[in-house]
C-alpha cells in the first residue's frame, strides 16, 4: 500500500504530463492547419501543369518513335524507394506504419527487379532503416526542416538525371497520404518512369508551341516529378502533423482518466488513515475510563 | 481590360488580374500579348514579366516556367514569382553573388552545373527586375 506522499507525488507528476501533452496537441494542431493550407495553395498549379501536360503529351504518346525517355518504361533492373517519415517521434504509428508498408513493398516487389536500393528523407526513417540493418544508398538531411518547393525539385532533379543516366530503372515514393486529421495511409506512388497521363480527347483548341512540343514536353516532364515529391513532402507534414495530434489527444485521455483513478485512490487512503486515527483515539479514551 | 493573368507557383496562387497586356521572357526572346492573340504556349526564361493595367506597369521576377494564352485567358506556371516591389535589392545582390560564387567552383560536367546556373541566371533577373 503506497503511502499518501507517494501517491501524492505521482498525481503530480501525471499532471505535468498531461500539460506537456496538451501541449504538443496544440501546437500540431496549429501546425496541422498550416500544413492542410500549404496543401491547398499547390492545387491551382498541379492542376494547370496536369492540363497542360496531357495536352502537350497526347501527340506525344500516340507517335511511338518520339516518347520521351521519363515515360517510356524499359526493362527494369534496379528500383529505389525513396522512404519519407518524420524528424520526431511522438506520432503515434505515423513512422513504424511507413516503415512496415516499405518492408512490405520489399517483400511483394523483390522479385520485379534485380536490386532495390533505399533512401530517405527524415531522421526517423534513417534511424528505423539502420536499427533493422538495411543498407540505405542516401540520406537527404534536413529536407523537413523550412520546407519549400526548393527541396523538393532537388531531390527530384536528382531522380530524374539519374533515371537518365540509367543508374535507377523505376522510383518509388513511400509516404503516409492524408486523408483527414485523424487518418493517414501509407502508400508506394511510383515517381519514375512517369505514368503517361490518360490521353484526352482531341484538343479543342489547336495550341502554337514554342519552341516546340518535344522542348516543352521536356521542360514539364521534370516539373511534374518535382510536383509529386512535393505533394508527398507535405502530405507528409500534414500527415505527421495530424498524427501527431491525435496521440497527444489519447495520451491527455489516458493522463486524465490516470488522475481520476489516483486521486479515488488517494482519497481513499486518507479516508482509511482518518478513520485509524479516530478508532485509536477512541480507543485511548476507552482505555482510560 | 480585356485580358486576365493568373500566375501561378508550386507554393500558392501569386496574382489573378485582369489586364490589358502582359510582356513576358519567353525562351526564343520577349513577346507582348494582347487581346484575341492566338492559342499559343511557350517555355518562360527566368526574367522580368510585366502586365499593363490601365497605363500602369507592374513588374515581377520569374524564376523560369510556362506561359499559355487561350482565349484571352493568359496562364503562367512559373518557377518562382515575385512582385518587384517585394524584391529586397542588398538580399538579391548577395544572393547572385553567392550563386556566381558558386558557379565558379564547378566544371561545366559536374551534375549540378545546370543547376547552379540556372540560380545564377534566375538571381540576375530578381535584381534586374528590383533594381528598375
Amino acid at each position: 500500500m503506497p503511502s499518501l506522499r507517494d501517491i501524492r507525488n505521482r498525481i503530480t507528476s501525471v499532471k505535468s504530463t498531461r500539460q506537456i501533452t496538451k501541449a504538443m496537441k496544440m501546437v500540431a494542431a496549429a501546425k496541422l492547419r498550416r500544413a492542410q493550407d500549404a496543401i491547398l495553395r499547390t492545387r491551382p498549379y498541379a492542376q494547370l501543369l496536369d492540363k497542360a501536360l496531357t495536352r502537350v503529351a497526347a501527340r506525344a504518346i500516340a507517335d511511338e518513335a518520339a516518347v520521351h525517355p521519363l515515360l517510356a518504361p524499359r526493362q527494369q533492373k534496379v528500383a529505389e524507394v525513396v522512404v519519407i517519415t518524420s524528424d520526431r517521434g511522438l506520432a503515434g504509428g505515423f513512422n513504424s506504419n511507413i516503415i512496415r508498408r516499405t518492408q512490405r513493398f520489399l517483400t511483394e516487389s523483390g522479385d520485379r527487379f534485380e536490386r532495390i536500393e533505399l533512401a530517405t528523407i527524415g531522421r526517423k526513417a534513417k534511424d528505423f532503416l539502420r536499427a533493422r540493418k538495411l543498407e540505405v544508398r542516401k540520406d537527404f538531411l534536413g529536407v523537413h526542416q523550412g520546407l519549400t518547393y526548393e527541396k523538393a525539385e532537388a531531390i527530384a532533379q536528382e531522380y530524374v538525371q539519374r533515371y537518365l543516366a540509367g543508374e535507377v530503372d523505376a522510383v518509388h515514393l513511400c509516404y503516409n497520404e492524408f486523408k483527414s486529421a485523424i487518418a493517414q495511409t501509407p502508400v508506394v506512388v511510383q515517381l519514375l518512369p512517369i505514368e503517361p497521363p490518360a490521353s484526352e480527347a482531341a484538343a479543342t483548341i489547336d495550341f502554337l508551341y514554342e519552341p516546340s512540343r518535344e522542348a516543352l514536353l521536356a521542360e514539364l516532364l521534370p516539373r511534374h516529378v518535382a510536383m509529386q515529391v512535393w505533394r508527398a513532402l507535405l502530405e507528409s507534414a500534414a500527415s505527421e502533423h495530424g498524427a501527431r495530434m491525435s496521440a497527444m489527444e489519447s495520451a491527455t485521455k489516458n493522463a486524465e482518466e490516470m488522475i481520476a483513478a489516483l486521486t479515488l485512490q488517494y482519497n481513499r487512503a486518507r479516508q482509511a488513515y482518518v478513520t485509524k486515527e479516530l478508532m485509536e483515539i477512541v480507543g485511548g479514551a476507552e482505555a482510560l475510563k | 481590360m480585356a485580358l486576365t493573368l493568373d500566375i501561378v507557383t508550386p507554393e500558392r496562387r501569386v496574382l489573378s488580374v485582369a489586364c490589358d497586356e502582359v510582356r513576358a521572357p519567353g525562351v526564343q526572346g520577349g513577346f507582348g500579348i494582347r487581346t484575341r492573340h492566338t492559342a499559343f504556349m511557350t517555355a518562360l526564361e527566368p526574367g522580368r514579366l510585366t502586365y499593363v493595367e490601365g497605363g500602369r506597369e507592374h513588374h515581377f521576377a520569374i524564376g523560369g516556367g510556362f506561359l499559355q494564352v487561350a482565349d484571352d485567358k493568359v496562364i503562367v506556371l512559373a518557377d518562382t514569382a515575385e512582385a518587384a516591389v517585394d524584391i529586397d535589392v542588398d538580399r538579391a545582390r548577395r544572393a547572385l553573388t553567392d550563386a556566381q560564387d558558386r558557379l565558379k567552383k564547378l566544371t561545366e560536367d559536374a551534375h549540378n552545373y545546370r543547376e547552379e546556373s540556372a540560380r545564377v541566371r534566375r538571381a540576375a533577373a530578381r535584381l534586374g527586375v528590383a533594381a528598375k
